[in-house]
């Protein structure tokens, strides 16, 4: 009996722990890209969305990705991330919008 | 009142008082309106001996004496501005910002060098002294809320010579304040070549409990005079000489526990191990071999992670630095009675040893960058240290790896703090046998003896 109390926690505290940290990949198809933005779109210093377009290093296609998120918009806002930045993208498809996960500039050493 | 209870009204207090000064507007913001912004003079007016002042700080010169790490001449200074490792194969001196070569396919060059991340403007470069290194530091990258970022790249002057570029309007000037959790992140997200490629450090409110309670970076590195307190990071070497630790008694304390059982625990198991159970960010470079990027320059080949998505690795550590060729990390033992159990996060890098001396060399970025010539960035390097032979050196150079631990200070966490089961059990996160312990106590540090009554009254109490 106590072995299987404890063999219960240890299942517990695992269950736990992948729960806590397993979340990461979170559902809905992420795509990944890399591009260049051509253009970035944002209405005013509290404007809460923005639009950047990035040309698919693959493909050479624009893809206009809508960018959400407080910290990459307040990088737009204040020139951190211009015309020209190379991006690394994971983005969602939501109501026929490519709506950003990640956006990141690829600058290395 | 109990103790806590009045540490916590302090804290509220503290709290209360930061919120209103950074709500109150800078003093000097009249002037600057009327008299404009010159640079550091025009703060100097109120603020004497300031510039001066941070030209001695490990901001301005990248390097400071070390006294912790192994095989280093006490006399001498070390830091980003010459340490040679794996996770950047440079450093300030072989690769000084300045225009790459032409890259032989689109016939186009840019400017690269380690020493972007520095409050100067190249003219007045990492470590120089004098009034012209005074005027020249940049006060708003750290103080302003309104910094235009264009306004700080690469430039060549009608001299010809590599500028950095800084935001000096008077509007950036009227948005002073305490440094913000992004005046720091201007150089510090991208340590390491990219946004969390270093350390995997991202403090936001979703992956640090300090960043969820609106804490920013000074609120624990509480700068006097430009003295910024760092901790013990084995690969963090330069340092102002003063320190922060999470149980300063001005911080937590060591017993910050209601739970005297985890209290105990602080006295072998630093708090970082149990508060910081995750890390990320590159895992590993090679800088042999450079990757091709859309735009035909090159890239060391990076693998990587993000935030959180990698398992830190336990040693002990005493707070002393074991510095080879091919190791740099923590020194201890569980028996020294200094050290603690500490989480690090693990690095293996790749790049050219000198044949003759077994040293790893250095590596200038521009023509590897340019061309993936990277024994041409060994040879470039050499030169500019003024090595013998450099050519023969280039030439020989010996692909080799080193593993590097870089401390892993933030990512706090208190709802996933690991607790007896993570670490008390076959499968724990600790490798017991490689800390040391017999297989006697193995037995007994893995058993759920040690908190099967605690964990099953937790347990109840939950649900
Ligand atoms: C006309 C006088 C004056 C000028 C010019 C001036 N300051 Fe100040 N500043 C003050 C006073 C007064 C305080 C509040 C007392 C103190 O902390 O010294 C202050 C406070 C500060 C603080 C602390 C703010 C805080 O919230 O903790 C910073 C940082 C600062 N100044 C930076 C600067 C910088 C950078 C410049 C130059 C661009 C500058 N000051 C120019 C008068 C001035
Ligand atoms: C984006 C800003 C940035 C750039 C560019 C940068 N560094 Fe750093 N570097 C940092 C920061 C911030 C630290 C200290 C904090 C840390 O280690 O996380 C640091 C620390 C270091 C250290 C450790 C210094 C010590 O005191 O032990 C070395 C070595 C280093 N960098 C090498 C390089 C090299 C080589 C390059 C260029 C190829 C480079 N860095 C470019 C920001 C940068
Ligand atoms: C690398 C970032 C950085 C740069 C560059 C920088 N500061 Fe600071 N400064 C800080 C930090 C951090 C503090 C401490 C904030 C705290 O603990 O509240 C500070 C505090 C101050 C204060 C408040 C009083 C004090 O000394 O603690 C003044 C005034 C100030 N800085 C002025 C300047 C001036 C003038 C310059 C340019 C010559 C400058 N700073 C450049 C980071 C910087
Ligand atoms: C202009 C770029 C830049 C900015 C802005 C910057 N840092 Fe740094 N910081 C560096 C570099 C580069 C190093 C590593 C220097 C070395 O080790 O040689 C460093 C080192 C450090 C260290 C360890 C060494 C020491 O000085 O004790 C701490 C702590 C630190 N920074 C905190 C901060 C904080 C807090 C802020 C925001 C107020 C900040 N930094 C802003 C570039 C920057
Ligand atoms: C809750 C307090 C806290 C906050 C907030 C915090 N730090 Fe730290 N930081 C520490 C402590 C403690 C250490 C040293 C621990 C040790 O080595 O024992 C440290 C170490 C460092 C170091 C040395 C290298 C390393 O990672 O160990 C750098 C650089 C640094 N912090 C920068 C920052 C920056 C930039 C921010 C804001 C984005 C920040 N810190 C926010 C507590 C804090
Ligand atoms: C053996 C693992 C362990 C060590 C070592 C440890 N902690 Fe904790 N700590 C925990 C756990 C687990 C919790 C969450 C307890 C809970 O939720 O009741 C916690 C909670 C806390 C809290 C929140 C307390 C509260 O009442 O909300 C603070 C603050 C804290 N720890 C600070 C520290 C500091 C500082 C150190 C180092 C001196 C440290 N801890 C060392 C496991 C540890
Ligand atoms: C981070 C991993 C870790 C966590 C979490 C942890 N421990 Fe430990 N514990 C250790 C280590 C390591 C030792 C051995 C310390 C030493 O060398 O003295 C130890 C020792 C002990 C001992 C003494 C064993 C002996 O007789 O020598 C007891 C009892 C204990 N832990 C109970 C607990 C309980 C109860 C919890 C949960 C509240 C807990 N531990 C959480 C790592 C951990």
């Amino acid at each position: 009996m106590k072995k299987a109390v404890s063999v219960m926690v240890l299942v517990a505290v695992a269950a736990l722990s992948i729960l806590c940290f397993g979340n990461v990949a979170s559902a809905g198809e992420e795509i990944k890209m890399v591009g260049v933005i051509t253009k970035i779109e944002i209405a005013g210093a509290d404007a809460k969305t923005a639009t950047a377009t990035l040309k698919d290093n693959k493909t050479e296609q624009p893809v206009v990705i809508t960018v959400n998120d407080d910290l990459t918009l307040d990088k737009f806002k204040d020139h951190r991330i211009v015309e020209g930045d190379e991006i690394r993208c994971k983005y969602e498809v939501i109501d026929g919008k490519n709506v950003s996960k990640l956006f990141r500039k690829t600058a290395g050493c | 009142m109990s103790k806590k209870s009045v540490t916590a009204v302090v804290l509220c207090l503290a709290l209360a008082a930061t919120a209103a000064l950074a709500a109150s507007e800078h003093p000097g913001k009249e002037s600057i309106e009327k008299n404009g912004y010159k640079g550091p003079e025009t703060c100097e007016e109120c603020h004497p001996g300031t510039a001066k002042a941070f030209l001695d700080t490990v901001h301005w010169k990248h390097a400071s004496k070390v006294t912790n790490v192994d095989n280093l001449n006490p006399k001498l200074e070390y830091g980003m501005k010459n340490r040679i490792y794996v996770m950047c194969n440079g450093n300030d001196i072989v690769n000084n910002l300045k225009e790459i070569p032409k890259s032989p396919i689109t016939g186009k060059s840019k400017f690269s060098g380690c020493n972007t991340c520095h409050p100067g403007n190249h003219l007045s470069d990492v470590g120089s002294t004098g009034p012209a290194a005074a005027a020249a530091v940049d006060c708003l990258v750290c103080h302003s809320t309104d910094y235009d970022f264009r306004q700080r790249k690469p430039f060549k002057n009608e001299k010809g010579e590599v500028v950095m570029g800084q935001d000096r309007s008077v509007k950036a000037a009227l948005a002073i304040g305490k440094p913000t959790v992004k005046n720091c992140m201007v150089c510090h997200e991208a340590a390491g070549g990219g946004v969390i490629v270093k350390r995997g450090f991202t403090f936001t409110k979703d992956t640090d409990a300090h960043a969820a309670k609106g804490m920013v970076c000074v609120d624990c590195h509480k700068a006097k005079n430009h003295k910024m307190p760092s901790g013990h990071d084995p690969n963090n070497w330069a340092n102002d000489g003063v320190f922060v630790s999470c149980a300063d008694t001005s911080c937590h304390g060591v017993k910050p526990h209601k739970d005297a059982d985890l209290n105990r625990h602080s006295a072998k198991i630093a708090c970082q191990t149990c508060h910081i159970p995750r890390t990320g960010g590159a895992f590993a470079k090679d800088f042999t071999v450079w990757e091709q990027t859309a735009d035909k320059f090159y890239e060391p080949t990076t693998l990587k992670k993000e935030a959180n998505e990698t398992t830190p690795v336990y040693a002990w550590y005493n707070g002393t630095v074991k510095n080879t060729p091919h190791f740099i990390g923590p020194k201890g033992s569980r028996k020294d009675g200094k050290s603690k159990i500490t989480p690090f996060k693990i690095f293996q890098g790749r790049a050219y040893y000198n044949k003759q001396t077994g040293q790893l060399l250095s590596m200038d970025f521009a023509q590897p960058m340019s061309s993936g010539d990277t024994r041409a960035g060994v040879l470039s390097a050499a030169k500019t240290l003024g090595l013998k032979n450099p050519e023969k050196i280039a030439k020989e150079a010996v692909p080799g790896w080193q593993t590097v631990y870089f401390g892993s200070n933030h990512l706090v966490t208190k709802t996933k703090a690991l607790y007896c089961a993570n670490c008390h059990a076959p499968n724990g996160v600790l490798n017991f046998k490689d800390l040391g312990y017999s297989d006697k106590e193995i037995v007994k540090l893995t058993s759920p003896e040690l908190y099967m009554e605690k964990v099953a009254k937790k347990q109840k109490e939950e649900w």
